[in-house]
């Protein structure tokens, strides 16, 4: 296995920018995921429904989010993930995902993660993760 | 009216998790760590697979009938929107790996004119023991 990272109360984790989000890049996740509801892939249907065009699926900035997380900390350090969507994402928007150390208990970590567009959350997140404990040598 | 209520289970999906479904979460989410593609790096790092992307379960939607168990749970699609899904990793799944992912209702509740149910699936690998559960809380907005 992969040495754990070390984490300190208060890190800022790396940002990373995604995007601006485009329709090759909804219909991409929506074949790897299956999600074929017609908000995501029909202009129409989405207009019909209120928006300007297609959005994007939620699952769509949890896998951005959680990317970050497990290029970060490692898949198989990470315990516990959980996202609440916010707000729908639209096509051209670019998400910029961040993360904060909330507390460091012994090899667990607890995170507070975030998926924004234009400084507007659209998704938060936490994550607890096995990190390296402070009296690890 | 609803056909299914708390504790009862909505659905049951079996699955395998295979490399190139991986490989696909891990492009359509922009990971970076080469773990999930590159067979060298994984082994290297203890897996005998590709391990998956954390939110690899989702691949259950390709073997889901929406609309069948919206319907089910007495939801109108038009008004559902997922409000929050969280993930609880107890090993990493790895390609090759066989799961039967069970749904169940567990809770179902009604605030601010809004309705609020949690579904809980347990994924069980093909020795039957649990590897993942992922909690889903499904919305429906009023009318």
């Amino acid at each position: 296995m992969r040495p754990p990272r070390v984490a300190v109360v208060g890190e800022s984790l790396d940002r990373r920018l995604i995007g601006p989000v485009s329709r090759a890049d909804i219909v991409r996740f929506a074949g790897a995921g299956g999600d074929f509801n017609p908000l995501h892939h029909d202009p129409e249907f989405a207009r019909a429904a209120g928006f300007d065009d297609v959005i994007a699926m939620g699952q769509y900035q949890a896998g951005l989010l959680a990317a970050l997380l497990s290029d970060l900390f490692g898949v198989e350090n990470v315990l516990e993930f959980g996202v609440r969507f916010v707000r729908p994402v639209g096509l051209g928007d670019t998400v910029e995902l961040s993360g904060e150390v909330m507390t460091v208990t012994g090899v667990v970590a607890d995170l507070k993660l975030t998926a924004s567009v234009e400084g507007e959350p659209v998704v938060t997140g936490t994550a607890r993760v096995r990190v390296q404990g402070e009296d690890t040598p | 009216m609803n056909s299914i209520g708390i504790g009862d289970t909505v659905d049951i999906v079996l699955f395998d998790v295979e490399s190139g479904k991986i490989r696909e979460f891990a492009v359509s989410t922009a990971v970076t760590d080469p773990i999930h593609t590159e067979r060298d790096v994984a082994r290297d790092a203890g897996f005998a697979s590709l391990p998956a992307t954390l939110t690899h379960s989702v691949v259950t939607g390709h073997q889901r009938d929406q609309h069948a168990f919206v319907s089910a749970l007495g939801l109108d699609i038009s008004r559902v929107v997922v409000g929050s899904v969280s993930w609880r990793y107890l090993r990493t799944l790895v390609a090759g790996d066989s799961l039967t992912a069970t749904r169940t209702v567990i809770a179902d509740e009604s605030k601010r004119g809004m309705r609020f149910v949690t579904l809980e699936t347990a994924f069980a690998d093909a020795e039957g023991a649990l590897v993942l559960t992922q909690t889903d809380v499904l919305i429906e907005r009023a009318a």
